[in-house]
């Protein structure tokens, strides 16, 4: 197994509406098979990062690679590279296309043209492994939040990627779903998937993960545990960012 | 493999959990067409029904077409379990808007001269100025004719709406060779409708709970932000969807995988059959 799945190397990337960089010479390595998390304040890059990451944009300078290879940008590779990172995005409405559950999860496999059976076979899979299995055929605007994110979940483990990438997966859930969120994700984990998690719930990142990215304005300021992270209170008291209140 | 997941529990502090209340019927008819008691039936069967007895209600007389509309709410509101009060205002609407064009169906005038002509035809009438205004025997028993069709065909229409989800008729319609392109608008529409309401309901209630709403004229101009947001929104939100479909792979069309687990009940077949030939027969009787 390679060491890091996913590199960017002096990334720069800036939205057309934008006079500011949203990333400014980004040099980050995702380590495989971590739990990653990836922090850092408003509009610090996170979002463009994941974006940049699943092929969607294309940097302005620098270069982005997975498992060594740097991307092309054509249709045909860049539909191979998405079925390998996974991206489940913030908002659940904006990844959940189709109009209902079941529909909603054979998407992405249709998309690859699989053979039908093979499709039928995976999607019952996942609508038992989610617990989806009585909503198949409830259309996906009946959903509670939830509901969505369970759905937007399973819609890209269904895909069996290497590598998945959530943007703030936490944000709206109250903590008893976040705790069976965590739970999922750590059973995505055992099973042998890298995960990349922006967030702003340090206390989730202090307990969760084994690998902390710190980015600021476009950077990345700082990686390491978070043991390791946590321990440079200046750098973070600098940022802005506080601490855990169970890191003490 | 089992997974953990994020159960759901109703939560009253998320107000992102609630459905949207402004424009409830939308949202009801959808939400009664997936469940509905006559869910399980197929699609198909469904629809060859609703179009049959809409087929005979509009070639047969008056007295079957109350017949039609009795039966039709039998299935809708007993068998399918559709609330009567949601049922009987959609056949409201009908009879309301059946109602406003009868008026001129059956007020007839002309001018004082040609009284003689329409003598017969008329049933009651008075004389203003140079004109005789009477209410026409022809113009009346059209109206009913008019009246009892139009009721017959939206019990019809409405036994279709309000018990085939739209997702089952689109998957009709792809079967039957409808061009992808029209079976793709129509889903995004579809999905639109409700992001579109939501949005609009979220934007509603924002204004409202800061006092955009209090008299009238506020209300104008509060209406007024609320459909330029509503636009720049929709516009937003499509970008952010073009996103979420590249990212799950989209290819030129859109192609999903369902299960069909549909049952046969024969007492409904039965019925149906038995129903739509008595009707029919009817007619010549």
């Amino acid at each position: 197994m390679r060491e890091y799945l996913l590199e960017f190397k002096e990334v720069y990337y800036s939205y057309m509406e934008s006079q500011q960089l949203a990333l400014n010479s980004l040099t980050l390595r995702i380590p495989s098979g971590k739990k990653c998390a990836l922090i850092g304040q408003n509009g610090c890059g996170k979002t463009t990062l994941l974006l940049l990451a699943n092929g969607l944009y294309k940097p302005n300078r620098g270069v982005v690679s997975w498992c060594g290879e740097p991307l092309t940008y054509n249709r045909n590779y860049l539909g191979r590279l998405r079925q390998k990172v996974g991206l489940v995005f913030q908002n659940p409405e904006q990844q959940l296309v189709a109009a209902t559950v079941e529909e909603d999860i054979s998407y992405g496999l249709c998309n690859l043209g699989l053979p039908v059976v093979e499709i039928q076979q995976r999607v019952e899979e996942v609508l038992i492994e989610f617990e989806l299995t009585n909503l198949a055929q409830t259309p996906t605007h009946h959903l509670s939040l939830g509901q969505k994110k369970r759905v937007s979940i399973a819609d890209v483990m269904v895909l069996r990627p290497e590598l998945l990438l959530l943007d703030e997966p936490t944000a709206y859930l109250d903590i008893k779903q976040t705790r069976n969120l965590i739970a999922m994700l750590n059973k995505i984990h055992q099973h042998g998937t890298t995960l990349v998690m922006a967030t702003h719930d340090l206390d989730l990142v202090y307990r969760w993960a084994d690998w902390v990215f710190v980015m600021d304005r476009g950077k990345l300021m700082l990686e390491g545990s978070p043991q390791d992270v946590f321990g440079q209170r200046r750098l973070l008291e600098e940022l802005e960012l506080g601490l855990p209140l169970i890191c003490d | 493999m089992q997974l953990g997941y994020i159960r759901d529990v109703p939560n009253r502090k998320n107000p992102k959990n609630k459905p949207a209340k402004q424009f409830p019927m939308i949202h009801q008819i959808d939400t009664l067409s997936y469940t509905n008691r006559l869910r399980k039936l197929s699609p198909w069967h469904k629809l060859i029904f609703a179009f049959t007895t809409l087929a005979i209600s509009l070639a047969s007389d008056p007295r079957v077409q109350i017949l039609t509309v009795i039966w039709m709410s039998i299935w809708t509101v007993i068998y399918a379990k559709i609330p009567a009060k949601v049922y009987l205002q959609l056949l409201m609407f009908t009879i309301v808007f059946g109602l406003m064009s009868l008026p001129a169906l059956i007020v007839n005038g002309v001018s004082i001269f040609d009284i003689e002509s329409v003598k017969l035809d008329s049933w009651y009438g008075i004389t203003l100025g140079n004109f005789y205004v009477y209410i026409s025997h022809n113009g009346t028993i059209q109206a009913w004719n008019i009246l009892t069709r139009s009721l017959s065909s939206a019990s019809c229409v409405y036994f279709m709406i309000l018990t085939i989800p739209f997702t089952e008729i689109l998957g009709i319609l792809r079967y039957l060779g409808v061009p992808i392109l029209i079976t793709d608008l129509l889903l995004l529409m579809y999905r639109f409708i409700f992001i579109l309401l939501s949005t609009a309901n979220e934007l509603w209630t924002a204004q409202t709970s800061r006092g955009g709403y209090r008299t009238a004229g506020v209300g104008m101009k509060s209406l007024a932000i609320l459909i330029g947001q509503l636009l720049q929104r929709s516009l937003q939100q499509y970008n952010q969807f073009s996103l979420g479909l590249e990212a799950r792979g989209f290819v030129s069309e859109f192609r999903v995988w369902r299960q069909y687990r549909y049952s046969l009940e024969l007492r409904y077949i039965i019925e149906s059959i038995v129903g739509c030939v008595v009707l029919i027969g009817l007619n010549f009787w």
